[in-house]
C-alpha cells in the first residue's frame, strides 16, 4: 500500500486529536447542563450513596424509586462504588464538607465524621419519629451514637463468619464447623486438607484456608475470645505486642507449612474472585456474613457458612452494625433525607426489596418478615444469626476511635512483612503498635 | 522544574540594550498586549500554584485531619517523618532505587529508538508516532490496569517467560518483582524524550560525520566522539526532566498495587505513601510536609545534576567562541 507523504500525517493526526478533544469538552459541558435544568425543574435533589455489589446496587436503586414514588418532587441521585474507592471518595467529599445528603457509612468512620461535624445529629428526628426505631434492638442502635448523640443509623445487622468448601472438608475427614471449635482445631482441619495434597486448577497446592494473618477482623475475633478487645479507650490499644506476636506467629507458622495460603495469594485477594478459595487455591476463608453470597455464587452450594473458630468456646465474634445510614451534616433538604433514611429502614415494602442484600435488616418485624421468603446464601445467613445468637456473643463494643481505618490498613500491611520474610512476628508487632499509637495520639 | 531557570539569566543580562532611552520607552508601552495574554496563566499561577502551596506549606506545621480546623504542631510533622516512622525511610529507599533503574533505562530505549529512526526514510512518521502513543496513553488508568493483567498471575509475562523456563510466578505478588511492573510501565513511555533525542540528532551537522569518516573513524568511534558530545545538551534536559517526573511516579504504583503499596510495602513510592497519609489516613499536615521534603529534595537533585553538567555537557557554540 501507498503510504501517504511523511509530512501531512502528523498534521492529519493532530487535527483528528483536537477534533476529539473538542467534542469531548463540548459534550461534557452540554450534558452538565442538561443535568443542572433538570435539577431546578425537579424541586428537591438528595444524594444518596453506598458501596457494594452490583445486586445490592439494582435493589438499592428499586428501593429509591419506590421512595421517589411516594415522596412526588423528590428526587433521588444514586451512586455506589467498591468500598475501598467509596471510602476515599467520602473522606475527600466530608473534607469539602460535601457528606451526600444521605451515604452508607462504616462503623469505623462514626468517630471521625461525628467528631468532626460532618453528620447530622439525629435524635430529633428520632425523637419524633421520622426515624422510626420502636422494632430495633436498643444496643445496635446504639452503635450509631458519638458522644452520647445519635448520628448515624445502623442499616444491618453483621456478623463475621467462615465460609467453608463442605466436599474438601468431607474428603479430609474434618466435621462441619460448630459454634464451640476452636482455633486448634481450625489448625488441624487446616493441615488434614493441606495434607490431601489437592490440585487447584492452575496446577497449584490447595491450602486449608486463606491466611487469617493480614484481617484484622480475624485478630479481633481471636482476641476477644481469649478476653482482650482491641482497644481499650478512644485513645489506647487494648492488646500488647504479646498478644498479636502469638496471633501472627499462629498463622506465619501455619503459613511456612503450607496449611494456610501463600503470601502472594493472600496478598492479592481484594473481591470474592482473587481469594485463595475463589481461585481453587484454598478450602475456606473468613468472612462477614453480609459478603458471603458471593462465594457459593462462584463456587456453587457446596460451600457453606459456619462460624469462626473460638478459644476454650469462648466466641470472639459480635453482631456489629454492617453499615449505618448517616446525613450529611450540610444537607439543604434535612427533613426529605431523613425520610429516606426511614423509608429505607422501616418500610416494608423497601424491606422486601433490599432483602439480605445488608445482611440481617435491623428492623426485626422486616427481618422475620423477609426471613420467610429466604432460601439459599441469604437462608444460610438468617439461619447463621440465629444460631450465634442462641450461642450467645457479647455486645458491641463503642464505635472503634479515629484513627482505626488507618490503623486497619496498617494491620494488614505489617503482617504482609511477615508473610515475604522481611521481619519477624515480634518485629511486625512492635512496629505495627507504635504505628497505632501514632495514630491514636494524634 | 522552578531550578532550570537558574542559569538562565547570566547569559541575558550579557546583551545590554545600547539604544537610547525613547525607544526603550517606547517598548515599554507596547509590551501591555502581552501582560494581556499572558494574564490568563498569570492568574491560574497565583490561584491554582501559589496559595496552595502557601497554604499546604502552613499545614505542614499543623495537624490536619480534614474535619477539625488545623493545629499547630511546629516541626513535630517533620521530627516524626525523620526520626520515627520507618515506613517513610522505606518509601524513600524505594523511590530513589526506582529513581535509578528506570531513568536510564527509559532514557536508554529512547535513544536507541532515536538513533533507529533517524536514518530511517519511508514509514519514518509512522513508527514516529507508534513510539509516541504509549507516552499518550500510557499515564491513563485503564492502560496501568492492562498492564497489571500482563504481569499478574496467569498474565502474559509470566506465562511467556514459564515457555522459556523462566519461572517467576505472578509479578504483582511478588515484592522483589512488583517494583519492575511499574518500572516497565514507565520504560515503556519513551516516546517523549525519544522525540526530543531525534531532535537533537537531526540537528548534528552531517559534515561532522562525514569529517570523522574521512579521519577513519567507523560507526562506533562515530557515537562516542561525534554523537555522544554533540547530543550532550539534549541527554541532559531529557534527564532533568525524566529524573523531575520519575520521582512524582504515582499513577502505575496505585494502580498495581490497588493503592496500597503492597506487596510488603515494595511498591509504596514516597507519592503513593503521602497520598495515604493525606487521604486515606486523614493526616494532610503529614503529606503536606512530606511534599515540602519532596519539592526540597528534587530541587537539590536538580541543583547538583546542573553543577555537574558543567562537565560533561558540551555546547557546540561555546566551543566556537
Amino acid at each position: 500500500m501507498p503510504e501517504p507523504p511523511s509530512r501531512r500525517l502528523p498534521r492529519r493526526a493532530v487535527l483528528a486529536t483536537a477534533a476529539v478533544a473538542l467534542s469531548t469538552a463540548l459534550t461534557g459541558t452540554l450534558s452538565a447542563c442538561s443535568s443542572a435544568n433538570g435539577d431546578a425543574s425537579h424541586g428537591v435533589t438528595l444524594t444518596f450513596t453506598w458501596w457494594g455489589n452490583d445486586d445490592r446496587a439494582a435493589r438499592t436503586v428499586r428501593a429509591v424509586r419506590l421512595f421517589e414514588k411516594e415522596h412526588p418532587g423528590v428526587t433521588v441521585r444514586t451512586s455506589s462504588g467498591d468500598f475501598g474507592a467509596y471510602m476515599q471518595k467520602l473522606a475527600t467529599q466530608a473534607a469539602g464538607g460535601g457528606i451526600p445528603d444521605v451515604a452508607q457509612l462504616d462503623y469505623r468512620q462514626i468517630s471521625q465524621y461525628a467528631g468532626g461535624d460532618a453528620l447530622l445529629p439525629l435524635d430529633k428526628a428520632v425523637g419524633d419519629d421520622t426515624i422510626r426505631t420502636s422494632e430495633m434492638d436498643k444496643e445496635l442502635v446504639r452503635t450509631g451514637t458519638f458522644g452520647g448523640t445519635q448520628y448515624a443509623m445502623p442499616m444491618g445487622r453483621g456478623i463475621t463468619g467462615y465460609a467453608y468448601d463442605s466436599k474438601i472438608y468431607e474428603k479430609a475427614g474434618v466435621p462441619a464447623p460448630e459454634p464451640d471449635w476452636t482455633w486448634q482445631e481450625f489448625a488441624e482441619a487446616n493441615k488434614k486438607i493441606a495434607a490431601l495434597g489437592l490440585k487447584s486448577p492452575d496446577g497449584r497446592h490447595v491450602a486449608g484456608s486463606n491466611d487469617g494473618g493480614t484481617n484484622e477482623d480475624v485478630f479481633e475475633d481471636w482476641l476477644r475470645g481469649r478476653g482482650g478487645k482491641l482497644y481499650a479507650s478512644q485513645t489506647r490499644l487494648g492488646f500488647t505486642e504479646d498478644d498479636l506476636t502469638a496471633f501472627w506467629t499462629y498463622f506465619d507458622d501455619q503459613r511456612r507449612h503450607g496449611a494456610v495460603a501463600a503470601a502472594e495469594d493472600t496478598v492479592q485477594a481484594d473481591s470474592t474472585e482473587w481469594t485463595p478459595i475463589g481461585r481453587g487455591l484454598a478450602a475456606a476463608d473468613f468472612t462477614w456474613d453480609a459478603t458471603f453470597p458471593g462465594y457459593p455464587a462462584l463456587l456453587g452450594d457446596q460451600v457453606r457458612l459456619a462460624p469462626v473458630p473460638t478459644t476454650d468456646g469462648r466466641a470472639g465474634n459480635y453482631f456489629k452494625p454492617s453499615m449505618l445510614l448517616g446525613v450529611g451534616a450540610h444537607t439543604s433538604h434535612p427533613k426529605e433525607a431523613t425520610e429516606l433514611v426511614d423509608f429505607l429502614l422501616n418500610d416494608k415494602r423497601a424491606g422486601d426489596i433490599l432483602g439480605f442484600t445488608r445482611s440481617t435488616p435491623p428492623n426485626r418485624t422486616i427481618a422475620a418478615r423477609v426471613a420467610k421468603t429466604l432460601k439459599g446464601p441469604e437462608l444460610a445467613i438468617y439461619r447463621y444469626g440465629q444460631t450465634m445468637e442462641k450461642y450467645g456473643v457479647d455486645a458491641p463494643p463503642s464505635a472503634p476511635p479515629r484513627g482505626d481505618v488507618a490503623i486497619q490498613t496498617a494491620f494488614n500491611r505489617n503482617y504482609q512483612r511477615v508473610m515475604y520474610d522481611r521481619a519477624s512476628p515480634r518485629e511486625a508487632a512492635r512496629e505495627f503498635i507504635d504505628e497505632a499509637n501514632r495514630e491514636l495520639r494524634s | 522544574m522552578t531550578t532550570m531557570s537558574t542559569d538562565m539569566p547570566a547569559r541575558t543580562e550579557q546583551t545590554e540594550d545600547p539604544r537610547p532611552k525613547s525607544a526603550r520607552r517606547r517598548r515599554r508601552e507596547q509590551q501591555w498586549p502581552a501582560y494581556v495574554f499572558l494574564s490568563p496563566w498569570m492568574i491560574g499561577a497565583v490561584v491554582l500554584t501559589l496559595v496552595p502551596m502557601a497554604v499546604s506549606l502552613y499545614l505542614s506545621f499543623t495537624d490536619y485531619n480534614l474535619f477539625d480546623p488545623p493545629h499547630w504542631v511546629g516541626l513535630r510533622n517533620y521530627t516524626e517523618m525523620l526520626t520515627e516512622d520507618p515506613r517513610y525511610w522505606r518509601s524513600v529507599g524505594t523511590t530513589l532505587l526506582y529513581v535509578v533503574i528506570a531513568v536510564p533505562l527509559k532514557l536508554g530505549l529512547a535513544l536507541g529508538a532515536a538513533m533507529l529512526l533517524k536514518n530511517l526514510g519511508r514509514g519514518r512518521a509512522f513508527y514516529r508516532s507508534a513510539f509516541y502513543a504509549p507516552s499518550l496513553l500510557g499515564a491513563s488508568m485503564s492502560i496501568a490496569l492492562v498492564w497489571r493483567a500482563l504481569y499478574n498471575d496467569g498474565g502474559t509475562i509470566p506465562h511467556l517467560l514459564d515457555s522459556i523456563g523462566i519461572h517467576t510466578g505472578g509479578w504483582v505478588g511478588n515484592p522483589d518483582l512488583a517494583m519492575y511492573v511499574v518500572v516497565g510501565l514507565t520504560a515503556w513511555q519513551f516516546g517523549a524524550p525519544m522525540v526530543i533525542f531525534l531532535a537533537g540528532l537531526q540537528q548534528i551537522s552531517p559534515d561532522l560525520y562525514e569529517a570523522a569518516a574521512l579521519d577513519g573513524a567507523g560507526r562506533r568511534r562515530q557515537f562516542v566522539s561525534v554523537t555522544v558530545p554533540m547530543l550532550s545538551p539534549v541527554v541532559f534536559f531529557n534527564l532533568v526532566l525524566e529524573m523531575i517526573q520519575s520521582f512524582q511516579v504515582f499513577t502505575p504504583a496505585f494502580v498495581v498495587s490497588n493503592g496500597t503499596g503492597r506487596p510488603a510495602d515494595s511498591t509504596n513510592f514516597y507519592t503513593l505513601y503521602l497520598y495515604e497519609r493525606g487521604f486515606t489516613a486523614s493526616h494532610m499536615g503529614y503529606a503536606a510536609a512530606m511534599a515540602w521534603l519532596l519539592l526540597i529534595a528534587v530541587g537539590v537533585i536538580t541543583l547538583i545534576l546542573f553543577r555537574t553538567s558543567r562537565s560533561w555537557v558540551f555546547y557546540a557554540d561555546e566551543e566556537g567562541r
